[in-house]
């Protein structure tokens, strides 16, 4: 695996975690369609219309707009917002709307013959794989896009609204041919209902963390902490969070380097000892090393739990087992002593591919949809119907009234700044990725010490290594 | 074989039967297991009782909430109503039994067919290469299926069988061979050869010979080889998730039971509607355990001849 | 007679034969080539690397892990679910006491019969999800809620069922015997029926006792069908790939807590999708078909007994 992140290995991996969280065993698609999606060449005829300020991408405003989007985490009304916008926009052009839950199937046949859609949210665990796209030649480059004016201050190329890091991910083989469209963080999260309750205070250093659980566990029945115990990957983002915040940037380029010296340093040692502590302080929800994610959540929604570890897009998966009063709220990893990232700092990345192939008839109505999602606008609708942020930079109109955890995230995200990380190993080395994860589990039951985790992880690491 | 008769005896009337027990050369026998038949009969009542609140637990999960569902396996449902089922309807459950039902009928009685045709030969008839094609069949059976499914895929791409109930059906008979050819063989083996010889001095044509002589008296082996690949076929998931796949937005959706079923669990799991999983579930479970209600007497006899012989 | 011998047995032969090696044999043999591949699976470029994937077997910890798994559920699967069936099967057929004095199953045997076959029909989804709950691993649990009320266990203290690499792969287990049982229960049932009343009221009259009528008359005479079922739970023995990719602790199909549960199926698979490593996987199932071969060939000599005629 070279540097450069394959945005199609990083949703596969986002979808791994979770199909097989919900005990779905991934299909094949992405090793069968090899070689399938190679299309139909010879050239289709484009509508276009005349560039102008107005159009910076020339769109014919009559031409009809074809929408395929993932039914999945996210429902597809948010998408009906994009297509009300470009609709207002382009009063002539049809705007057809179809869900699926399997692009592969859809897709597949329509790229063969040549006849694709417009735009496509090529997601979940049927998505064609984005790298076998580009070798395919199917994919729009979408550099346009990136220097075409914002909707909402026409001074600014999109490409300066985007959150760092966005165009990054959105490269394959050096060309931007994909939207990463929604931005995850990840972090802890805690009931505002239940806190002010009881009158205690987020805390955001570890030490505060430990006294505070010390405090939950002595007065109540709550247990301080839980996690997704049989998905291990939650508790690895926690522990490398922990390690990334403590050894900084040098640490971060260090384990996406996969340099195995790391794991003999203070960083990793901090973080995996600091996580230790509550588990020999029996700070642990019962049962939560064996629990999914959805029992641990829920558990957690019943207050029998005050903190848990997880991305953003908790409040939507536990939209119909959260309390109305709930007050859902996120913050950052607590920081270690000596960390040499602020408090404030956390876990970010885009994610949820948007793609215009190559032989879309209204290619640039494609990408003028896309440029449209990244309004304030359609950056707004999203954060209300999806409960999720994008990758627009304060995207969200601050007047309008979100979910109670997504509102969390904004601030948050406003309050970490430039500080914001993305590790990428995990999706350039996967069996080391999972090494990691039972290490670690095996930590969280008390049957392996730190020092033990730190040498598993550095053989396994010297291993990817010398694999790579 | 003496209580067959009723399936379903309710436990007031087994116990009205028990005192009358005549005392005698029986005593014997039972005094032996006294304590014994205390112990194994309530351990019968155990079995049965950890199989039936299981499934009644599936059930009582369509009239829970997510929260109850998630929150302890414990809960007690809330929510009587039929919500849940009308979203998992929705969601083509109904459609998924009817698509398994379309492949199996055809998918087994080809199986049966082709099966008991190979096997015939291979047991009946000497000829040189006989073992080998018979060894061919049976080592098919210890291969994992999954290994094969790569190839298995574009072959039936390019077949443009994807997705088509043909396509599953061929590949669920081919699979199903060594398993048929292995106990049909066996059987056809067991079957009296003075018929045979009668009916082809009479001039009976060997094809003749096997569809009129020895397909009726292989009856009975057939029935259980049957009723092993239908439950066979039935719990298939890896192959119909690879190749019953829509192939494009216009594509039908084939899904069979387990497939669809999975693919509810996602759903539900993206959008935590646990209830609608359990409805989903108890749609699929219900109509199936009524079948086997009405035809459990004709498997248990079935059954009778299908051991090697 | 012999006229027209070979047209028919190549007119029988040609339809199965043909299906058989287009579908089932010809992936297989792909198979078997990609095996010295150092194929991805995610593209059709590959170089030949000859037996390096075979040795690298030999040293792969978590694969010779993976094999030992197999070898015990091989042991265990159907040496449970057969004397579990046995038991059953004895119960209802002959372990009734008769007001007439005659052999006949127990009380209720009918609906036993029915009600234990019911797990046979359910969905492989179906059972993953109601384990899940049966092995939820806090006080909410089907299993734990059972045994913090009668007070064996503390509920702030659970078993993590499918957690602890003590119980793991015994939970799985028990569930293929809850499935399983009441299938061979009735294969075995249908066996004994066709023995003849009088071996048992003989044995009875030469005041044999229960259990030395289940192993000196009963047992011999189901040889046939048990040695039918040792051969498909053996089979099934070798997959469990449903399972433990569904309910066990791990990233991409399961088999955790640190591979305490991992099986060849679930190892095989992550290889092929998930790392990458697809000609090592074929390798793997290349060097799996031989063994399950070495394996069912040694069980049939093993099981192979003289038949009593009756």
């Amino acid at each position: 695996m070279g540097p450069t992140i394959e945005p199609g290995r990083l949703a596969r991996r986002d979808l791994i975690k979770r199909a097989a969280a919900m005990g779905a065993v991934a299909v094949p698609a992405a090793a069968l369609l090899s070689g399938c999606a190679a299309g139909g060449s010879g050239s289709t005829k484009k509508d276009t219309g005349t560039k102008t300020a107005a159009n910076p991408l020339g769109v014919d405003k009559n031409a009809p707009l074809d929408v395929v989007i993932f039914d999945g985490g996210f429902g597809d009304d948010y998408a009906r917002q994009f297509e009300k916008l470009y609709s207002k926009e382009y009063t002539g052009a049809k705007v057809s709307h179809t869900p699926t839950q399997n692009i592969t199937g859809l897709l597949q046949p329509r790229l063969n013959a040549g006849d694709p859609p417009d735009i496509v949210d090529d997601s979940g665990n049927q998505m064609i794989k984005l790298d076998v796209l580009q070798k395919a030649g199917q994919l729009t480059d979408l550099t346009p896009l990136l220097d075409a004016p914002s909707i909402d201050d026409p001074s600014k190329k999109v490409r300066d609204i985007l959150m760092p890091g966005t165009v990054q991910i959105g490269m394959v083989d050096n060309k931007f041919v994909t939207l990463p469209y929604v931005y995850t963080v990840s972090g802890m999260w805690y009931s505002g209902k239940l806190f002010k309750q009881h009158g205690w205070t987020a805390p955001t250093t570890w030490s505060d963390f430990m006294s505070l659980s010390a405090e939950i566990k002595k007065t109540t029945k709550i247990a301080p902490f839980a996690h997704q115990g049989k998905y291990p990957y939650y508790i690895d983002v926690a522990i490398m969070d922990l390690a990334i915040k403590n050894g900084g940037q040098d640490f971060l380029t260090r384990i996406d380097a996969m340099d195995p010296t790391i794991w003999d340093e203070d960083a990793a040692k901090n973080a995996i000892e600091a996580m230790y502590e509550i588990v020999q302080r029996n700070y642990l929800l019962p049962g939560t090393d064996g629990m999914t994610h959805i029992e641990s959540q829920t558990a957690w929604n019943q207050y029998k739990a005050a903190f848990i570890p997880c991305g953003a897009w908790l409040e939507n998966e536990q939209l119909k087992a959260t309390p109305s009063d709930f007050q859902m709220t996120f913050m950052p990893m607590p920081s270690l002593p000596g960390d040499k990232l602020p408090a404030t700092a956390i876990r970010g990345g885009a994610n949820e591919f948007y793609i215009v192939p190559k032989q879309a008839k209204n290619a640039a109505g494609g990408m003028e949809f896309m440029r449209l999602m990244l309004s304030k606008k359609g950056a707004t609708a999203f954060a209300q119907t999806a409960n999720s942020l994008t990758v627009v930079k304060d995207g969200v109109d601050p007047t309008v009234k979100l979910r109670p955890g997504t509102q969390s995230t904004v601030t948050a995200l406003k309050a970490a700044g430039a500080n914001v990380f993305n590790p990428t190993y995990v999706n350039d080395y996967s069996a080391f990725a999972t090494d990691m994860d039972n290490a670690s589990a095996e930590v969280m039951a008390n049957r392996m010490k730190p020092a033990e985790w730190l040498k598993t992880v550095k053989a396994s690491a010297v291993k990817a290594k010398k694999g790579s | 074989m003496s209580t067959v008769e009723d399936p379903t005896p309710t436990p007031v009337a087994v116990t009205a039967a028990a005192p009358a027990r005549p005392p005698g050369r029986d005593e014997r026998f039972a005094d032996s297991g006294k304590a014994l038949n205390v112990f194994s009969h309530g351990f019968l009542v155990l079995w049965a009782v950890m199989i039936v609140l299981p499934l009644v637990w599936i059930v009582l999960g369509a009239f829970k909430t997510s929260t109850e569902i998630g929150g302890s396996a414990w809960a007690w449902p809330t929510n009587w109503n039929l919500g849940a089922f009308g979203r998992a309807w929705e969601n083509g459950v109904g459609g998924f039994l009817v698509h398994t039902l379309i492949v199996l009928v055809f998918s087994v009685t080809l199986t049966m067919l082709f099966g008991s045709m190979a096997a015939y030969v291979l047991a009946r008839y000497e000829f040189p290469g006989n073992r080998l094609i018979y060894f061919f069949f049976v080592a098919g059976a210890m291969f994992p299926v999954y290994l094969a499914l790569v190839p298995l895929f574009f072959m039936l791409k390019n077949l443009g069988m994807l997705n088509t109930y043909q396509g599953l059906i061929l590949v669920y008979v081919a699979y199903s061979m060594p398993f048929t050819v292995f106990f049909m063989h066996s059987f056809f083996r067991t079957l009296p050869t003075a018929l045979h010889e009668a009916a082809m001095i009479d001039g009976c044509s060997h094809t003749r010979a096997f569809f009129q002589i020895m397909l009726p008296i292989a009856k009975p082996g057939l029935l259980s080889v049957g009723i092993f690949n239908v439950l066979g076929q039935w719990n298939q998931y890896i192959l119909p998730l690879t190749l019953m796949q829509k192939q494009s937005g216009t594509d039908a959706d084939h899904s069979v039971l387990t497939q669809g079923l999975v693919n509810l669990m996602v759903q539900s799991g993206y959008k935590n509607d646990m209830p609608a999983l359990f409805a989903g579930m108890t749609i699929a479970m219900l109509p199936v355990l009524v079948v086997y209600l009405s035809f459990q007497r004709q498997v248990q006899a079935g059954l009778t001849a299908g051991t090697l012989k | 007679m012999r006229h027209r011998r070979y047209p028919f047995i190549v007119g029988f032969l040609i339809v199965p034969v043909a299906l058989y090696a287009v579908l089932v044999i010809w992936p297989y043999i792909q198979t078997f080539g990609y095996s010295l591949t150092d194929w991805s699976g995610e593209s059709q470029t590959m170089h030949f690397i000859g037996l390096k994937n075979y040795t690298a077997l030999l040293s792969d910890h978590v694969f010779l892990t993976a094999l030992e798994h197999n070898g015990l559920l091989l042991v265990f699967l159907p040496v449970i679910t057969i004397l579990l069936a046995l038991f059953f099967a004895f119960m209802l057929n002959v372990g009734g006491q008769g007001r007439t004095g005659g052999v006949q199953g127990v009380a209720g045997a009918a609906f036993y019969k029915v009600v234990f076959f019911f797990p046979q029909v359910l969905s492989v989804a179906i059972l993953a999800v109601l384990f899940e709950a049966v092995y939820r691993s806090d006080a909410g649990g089907l299993l734990n809620g059972v045994l913090v009320k009668i007070g064996l266990e503390n509920s702030q203290n659970p078993i993590e069922w499918l957690n602890d690499p003590g119980t793991v792969l015994w939970c799985l287990l028990a569930i293929m015997v809850w499935q399983g049982v009441g299938f061979y229960l009735v294969l075995f049932s249908a066996a004994m029926q066709s023995i003849p009343k009088e071996i048992f009221e003989a044995a009875l009259l030469d005041g044999a006792g229960r259990a030395q009528t289940f192993f000196k008359v009963t047992m011999p005479l189901l040889w046939d069908s048990v040695q039918t079922a040792w051969v498909y739970l053996a089979i099934a023995a070798m997959d469990f790939f449903a399972l433990v990719s569904t309910l066990t602790p791990g990233t991409a199909y399961g088999g955790g807590p640190d591979y305490h549960s991992e099986v060849l199926s679930t190892y095989l698979m992550r290889n092929f999708l998930y790392f990458g490593k697809s000609g090592y996987a074929c390798a793997m199932g290349v060097v799996i078909l031989f063994l399950t071969l070495i394996v069912s060939v040694l069980a049939l000599r093993a099981t192979r007994r003289e038949r009593i005629e009756f």
